[in-house]
């Protein structure tokens, strides 16, 4: 929907549930890092990981843990803002700019904690973690309203028209079991094998407001789209620690591609039956292949990492991070990215740390339009900062920041001529006329991606976490 | 002899008592751990500190340690000492010396293009100041011919400069000319530094398009096929989906074996191109920059200094106006102070990509002679036209003229989207002409001779040939207009000041008929008198007249001279270029660049490509004009500096618009730590004629206060008002846009508009630096440059603000990493031009959100190792 003078739209919602962006409703937003020390190092954790949540990025991380007995726990609160707008032309009907028409800020709380063991025996020093946590969230939010361009019911026509939203909640949770064994000074190696249970629930709604229903003697049916999911499996993931000297280390992780058990339905229909996407078409345009869904898949993922610990008048640390996500194993129409991260730990006066860090993620989106699918690769550089203290001796707090910003196109989410019907519910617009007789304005039809939305979106995540060791 | 045995005993002693205390920047963990009375923890903590903080300088540092208390340190004070010991080696402790001036240089390194890697190099491995040619002290930042001419005169009598002190005891020197020069080079014996060197450099900068090249790219390619739908990809922005092009990054790579062997690589991915990731061998070295380069004295039949490049070079002489390969122009570029040009043959790993050389060059200097060869062949842009009107812009088309693209589409993806346009716009308005990559051959061969009969005065003479595959041909009259502009409806756009495009060069003329070559030749001459230098340059591109006569051909010329006192500088430049003096490698002084106010820049939206606007967007060569300008700066008091004052008053050859611009900056330091300043800049074109509609003023004041604080900090306040007094756009107040149908009254234009910034530079200590910074304004129409901390921003639009931080972390001696952060948010002026166009028709319209937000993340790390 949304054309120029017609429609306008909202707003701010507030919520109180952990989410992400509906860029990623069915695919789920993966997530990567929960602990806020790596996190104010740009998740640069690779190789310099000491906290026990770091162990998510690579397992081998659970030796750089002091021995003993201790515990993680962590939470996170971030607002997503959604800034949605569409072309503007100017007088030569040349694109010239954007207009926002609608805004949507959520805000979002999670979880997460473990707890951890470790001892050396011998030239060996032996580690092993229990952690729940999320893995990836499908919780998301929007809400934007259809409107006239009028300004009272008083002419006939329905200040609001319809009431759009998308609610989608639910995500895969990990209960991971992480062991990991340091040989001397010379390295480490670690295993995970994470149970990964969860489920997702998207609801999508037009739902016709009193006064359309009215004017339209209650004739309009309200859609509502539904996607319900359940999943199962296991994740495993391998890492490896290199204590190269006292100032370097390097790491290496990988986790193998893995297919989770899904069941559920879409709209009433089998989620194995229900199709996701199309893949690949024949030269006629015929669909040949497609992904359902049923079909979820963690890519495979590789990390190369190192850790620096230079001679510095502040005590130092400077990670660095390059990762490989095979995003062609989820979707054969996404292409294999490439993230980096980097980041630096400066204990100034009075042993507090200043961290800060810098990293670039790749994700995609999907969008289809009269059969043919689109995939847009958006990257987001993120900016984060962060701090922490030692109290009551054991016990640490880590707090961190991130920022992220995004730009990309995308379709309407809700495509304009549901409202109009060919003219069939011209009745709920202010229409105007030229000296022929024929409706000069509004001109509504659905924006394909000649006229796609420019989508803004604007990240900022609190970490904290406590961490003790006993 | 009781008091010496006595003496000798107790120097015995007291050894002996240091001997037996632990040294806590030698011992070892297990000594530390067994030999004193510490815990384990404190041991380790003591030896962590050393290993990974500092080697201790004093014992009270211990207290430095969180688990070391101040009886711990009473305890252990009789029991340990502390030696000098400093494990940095010689290049190390040298860079740590030096780390502001290198700090400095890479703040400036966009202004100065790929320079600020040379001088790192001297800074590090500095050369011997008493066997040092001319240019190679030229060559130094901030060093004037007169200040050569010191050092040189007094090397040249068999004097040798023995000291710092001693350089400025030279006659002649100005201090700044010596206190710049000190870190650059040695005197006696060279300092002990390694010989091998390597440089890292990584940049990401996701910093969006310029706000010009932006509207370049958003302009409607089928503007005038009416009736066409309103589709966003009707502009190359739309096409191309602009708004997602990745950031750039840029790889840089260099290689020194002391200052004779010399090697380096860049590989640099502008906005919206292909990551490094995706490249392969091939696109990485085509795409990509290199050299290896040899430099050294040779005792061959005397003393010659021989530099052999290959790969990719820089090749600059005289004043430019020959030969300067550069993409970048900066106007006003005197050759003096930051505005230096390193003249003679450098490796080229700079950004510059249209301009770059590719190939083999030889500089060989030997005693008063110096002479350098160069050859070239290279691959470059250019505009091609569909000049054999088969409707397609293929390999037959003749070139118009050399492009530095803002975004290096390939050719198979402008081609596409030149058919997307063509299936809506009807025959009338197809595109005919286009950039193209690598669409000409270029092969030059080019020299520089240059002989210097005393110190302080040289003649030389520069010359190159660049030889092409393709035909340069500058259509004659109306078929100019037609190919350029998209409908007739702006022929009347064309103006006088377009003569810079029709006296572009051709390679077919009446004249000389069919050639495959363009050719430049020069001389350039310095001398200097007393605290005078007097220098300059003459070329000429050859036409139709011999090539070794002078005034028969287009010339351009450049005489400038330069007086130096203690506290005063003179600097007087006066230049004359013709109009059809067409070297693509002219690079000299100018107050604007080629193609300024021409049908490339102001008649975008008309244009048959709105690529074309790149032509002048980045424009490298100086525009047509005849001038002189004098600069001064001039130390009052040492509370109160005239730190420049500048005039420039010249005319443009297009049009023989007059014009007039000055500056002064001042400066009142009352104390050290307080410093105001002010700044005024008055500017009028077409001053020489009152009653000229296309007169216009413009000036603009800035008050700033500074204040250093403790630790280097800094607090900086500023403000800055700019009044812009312009001719009246008729175009916006009256249709149609024709001189005498306006149907209304007109008047002058006055906007003005002021902005205030605060920055903020907090230092943790001398490895942690953080800036943080506000600005907002009301631009009203007028504009801004400001300056943040290593960069520029141009700011404009309505009303705006934009805040920034940068961290600047030194992590090792060796490692550098700069993290830059800005948001900014403003409003556009889209809403004030839809109501004027009115649209939408009922002038009701909901879109209010029509502000612009950047988010720009810059990141930069350094490693030398």
């Amino acid at each position: 929907m949304k054309r120029a003078f017609f429609i306008i739209t909202l707003i701010t919602i507030i919520s109180g549930l952990y989410s992400y962006s509906i860029l990623e409703k069915e695919t789920g937003n993966f997530i990567g890092n929960l602990d806020p020390h790596s996190t104010a190092m740009g998740s640069a954790v690779g190789a310099g990981g000491f906290r026990l949540l770091d162990s998510m990025v690579n397992p081998a991380n659970l030796t750089s843990l002091e021995n003993g007995f201790g515990f993680q726990g962590t939470g996170g609160f971030l607002i997503d803002s959604d800034n949605r707008s569409l072309p503007m032309y100017n007088s030569f009907d040349a694109y010239s700019g954007d207009a926002v028409y609608a805004s949507n800020v959520n805000t979002f709380a999670d979880f997460a904690g473990g707890i951890y063991y470790k001892r050396a025996i011998s030239d060996f020093e032996l580690a092993a973690s229990l952690q729940y946590r999320p893995q990836v969230s499908f919780k998301a939010n929007y809400f934007e309203q259809v409107r006239n361009n009028w300004n009272s019911n008083d002419n006939g026509y329905p200040l609001k028209i319809a009431q759009n939203s998308i609610e989608s909640k639910g995500g895969i949770n990990a209960f991971a079991y992480q062991t990991a064994f340091k040989y001397k000074n010379i390295g480490s190696l670690g295993l995970e094998v994470a149970q990964l249970t969860g489920d997702s629930e998207m609801e999508s709604s037009v739902i016709w407001t009193p006064e359309a229903q009215d004017i339209m003697n209650d004739t309009l049916n309200d859609t509502i789209n539904t996607l319900e999911r359940e999943f199962s499996g296991f994740r495993f993931k391998v890492g490896m620690n290199f204590h190269l000297s006292p100032r370097f280390d390097l790491s290496l992780s990988i986790a193998p591609d893995m297919k989770l058990d899904v069941t559920g339905d879409k709209d009433g229909v089998d989620v194995e039956t229900a199709v996701f996407v199309y893949t690949k078409f024949d030269s006629m345009g015929t669909a040949l292949d497609s992904l359902t869904y049923a079909q979820y898949i963690f890519p495979m993922n590789a990390r190369i990492g190192f850790s620096y610990k230079p001679r510095n008048i502040m005590r130092t640390v400077m990670n660095c991070d390059v990762e490989y996500i095979k995003w062609s194993d989820t979707n054969p129409l996404y292409e294999d990215a490439i993230n980096c991260f980097i980041g630096v730990e400066h204990i100034l006066k009075n042993s507090i740390p200043f961290r800060f860090g810098f990293n670039y993620t790749t994700s995609y989106g999907l969008h289809e339009d009269s059969g043919f699918v689109f995939v847009n690769e958006i990257t987001t550089p993120t900016f984060t900062a962060g701090t922490g203290f030692t109290f009551l001796e054991k016990f640490t707090f880590d707090i961190s920041l991130e920022y992220s910003n995004r730009q990309y196109e995308t379709l309407d989410l809700f495509m304009d001529n549901y409202y109009w019907r060919d003219g069939e519910y011209e009745d709920l617009w202010n229409l105007h006329y030229d000296e022929n007789g024929n409706i000069d304005s509004p001109i509504i039809q659905d924006r394909g991606w000649e006229n796609p939305d420019t989508v803004n979106e604007t990240f900022i995540n609190l970490k904290s976490a406590i961490s003790f060791t006993w | 002899m009781k008091k010496l045995l006595f003496i000798s005993l107790l120097i015995m002693l007291i050894i002996s008592i240091a001997k037996a205390k632990i040294d806590l920047n030698t011992v070892t963990l297990h000594e530390l751990k067994t030999q004193l009375p510490i815990t384990e923890k404190q041991a380790g903590d003591i030896y962590d500190y050393r290993f990974y903080n500092s080697f201790f300088q004093s014992i009270y540092q211990l207290r430095e340690i969180k688990s070391i208390d101040q009886k711990t340190l009473n305890l252990l004070k009789p029991l340990v000492s502390i030696s000098h010991f400093d494990e940095k080696d010689e290049s190390a402790k040298r860079r740590d010396d030096i780390y502001y001036l290198i700090e400095r240089l890479g703040s400036s390194e966009g202004l100065q293009e790929g320079m600020s890697d040379i001088w790192e190099d001297y800074l590090i491995s500095p050369r011997n100041i008493n066997k040092l040619a001319f240019s190679d002290i030229l060559n130094f930042p901030n060093t004037s011919p007169l200040d050569v001419a010191a050092i040189l005169n007094r090397v040249a009598v068999g004097d040798s400069i023995s000291s710092y002190r001693d350089l400025r005891k030279s006659p002649g020197i100005s201090y700044y000319g010596a206190k710049n020069l000190q870190h650059y080079v040695y005197y006696k014996e060279q300092p002990d530094v390694r010989d091998l060197y390597f440089d890292y450099q990584m940049k990401y900068n996701d910093s969006p398009y310029g706000d010009t090249e932006k509207e370049m790219y958003l302009e409607s390619m089928i503007r005038y096929a009416y009736g066409s739908p309103a589709i966003k990809n009707k502009s190359y922005w739309g096409y191309f989906n602009m708004e997602s092009d990745r950031a750039s990054m840029m790889n840089k790579l260099r290689m020194r074996y002391k200052n004779q062997f010399k090697a380096g690589f860049i590989y640099e991915t502008p906005k919206g191109s292909t990551p490094i990731f995706d490249s392969n061998s091939k696109t990485l070295f085509e795409d990509g920059k290199y050299y290896v380069g040899y430099e050294n004295n040779l005792e061959l039949l005397g003393d010659n200094f021989i530099k052999v490049y290959a790969g990719n070079f820089r090749a600059t002489f005289g004043e430019g106006l020959v030969m300067e390969n550069t993409d970048s122009y900066s106007p006003r570029k005197t050759g003096y102070g930051f505005n230096k040009r390193i003249t003679g043959i450098i490796g080229d790993i700079s950004r510059t990509q249209e301009y770059a050389l590719r190939g083999i060059a030889l500089d060989w200097k030997r005693n008063n002679m110096n002479a350098v060869f160069f050859l070239s062949s290279d691959k470059k842009d250019a505009v091609v036209y569909d000049s054999n009107e088969n409707g397609e812009l293929d390999d037959d088309d003749y070139i118009l003229g050399y492009i530095n693209m803002t975004n290096r589409f390939s050719n198979d993806e402008l081609g596409e989207a030149e058919t997307f346009f063509n299936e809506y716009a009807g025959n009338q308005n197809q595109v005919r002409i286009a950039p193209r990559l690598d669409a000409l051959q270029e092969d030059i061969i080019g020299s520089h001779f240059e002989y210097s009969p005393f110190i302080g005065t040289h003649i030389g003479f520069t010359g190159y040939e660049a030889r092409y595959d393709r035909e340069f041909v500058v259509p004659e009259g109306d078929e100019l207009k037609e190919i350029l502009i998209a409908d007739d409806y702006h022929f009347n756009k064309w103006k006088i000041t377009d003569n810079e495009i029709t006296n572009m060069y051709s390679t077919i003329s009446d004249d000389y008929g069919d050639r495959d070559y363009r050719r430049v030749v020069g001389f350039d001459w310095r001398t200097v008198l007393n605290n005078t230098s007097i220098q300059g340059e003459y070329a000429e591109l050859e036409k139709d007249g011999s090539l070794g006569k002078i005034g028969d051909d287009p010339s351009a010329l450049l005489i400038s001279s330069y007086t130096q006192y203690d506290n005063l500088y003179l600097l007087t430049i006066y230049r004359d270029y013709d109009l059809d003096f067409d070297n693509p490698y002219h690079r000299s002084f100018s107050e604007s660049e080629r193609y300024d106010d021409t049908v490339f820049e102001k008649l975008t939206y008309g244009l048959n490509n709105t690529l074309l606007n790149d032509m002048y967007n980045n424009s490298a060569q100086p525009s047509a004009e005849k001038g002189v300008y004098f600069e001064t700066r001039y130390q009052f008091h040492t509370m109160l500096t005239l730190t420049k004052a500048y005039l420039d008053i010249w005319e443009r050859k297009s049009d023989a618009r007059r014009g007039v611009r000055a500056e002064v900056k001042l400066e009142f330091k009352p104390i050290h730590q307080l410093r105001f300043r002010i700044r005024h800049k008055h500017q009028v074109k077409r001053y020489d004629d009152e009653m000229e509609r296309g007169k216009s003023q413009a000036d603009e004041t800035e008050l700033k206060f500074i204040t250093y604080l403790s630790n280097y900090d800094k607090l900086q306040l500023g403000y800055i008002y700019a009044r812009v007094l312009q001719p009246p756009y008729l175009s916006i107040l009256s249709n149609p846009a024709e001189p005498g149908a306006a149907d209304m009254a007109q008047a002058q234009t006055l906007t003005d508009g002021d902005m205030i910034y605060l920055d903020y530079t907090h230092n943790f200590n001398k490895n942690l630096k953080v800036i943080g910074a506000f600005a907002m304004w009301y631009a009203n129409g007028a504009s801004f440059w400001d300056f943040e901390d290593i960069e520029l921003d141009f700011d404009h639009s309505d009303r705006g603000f934009k805040t920034w931080l940068n961290i600047h972390s030194r992590i090792a001696n060796n490692v550098y990493l700069s993290l830059k952060y800005k948001y900014k948010q403003f409003l556009t002026r889209e809403l004030e031009f839809r109501d004027y166009n009115e649209i939408p028709e009922e002038g009701e319209y909901y879109f209010q959100r029509v502000e612009r937000e950047e988010n720009i993340v810059r990141l930069q790390l350094d490693w030398k190792f």
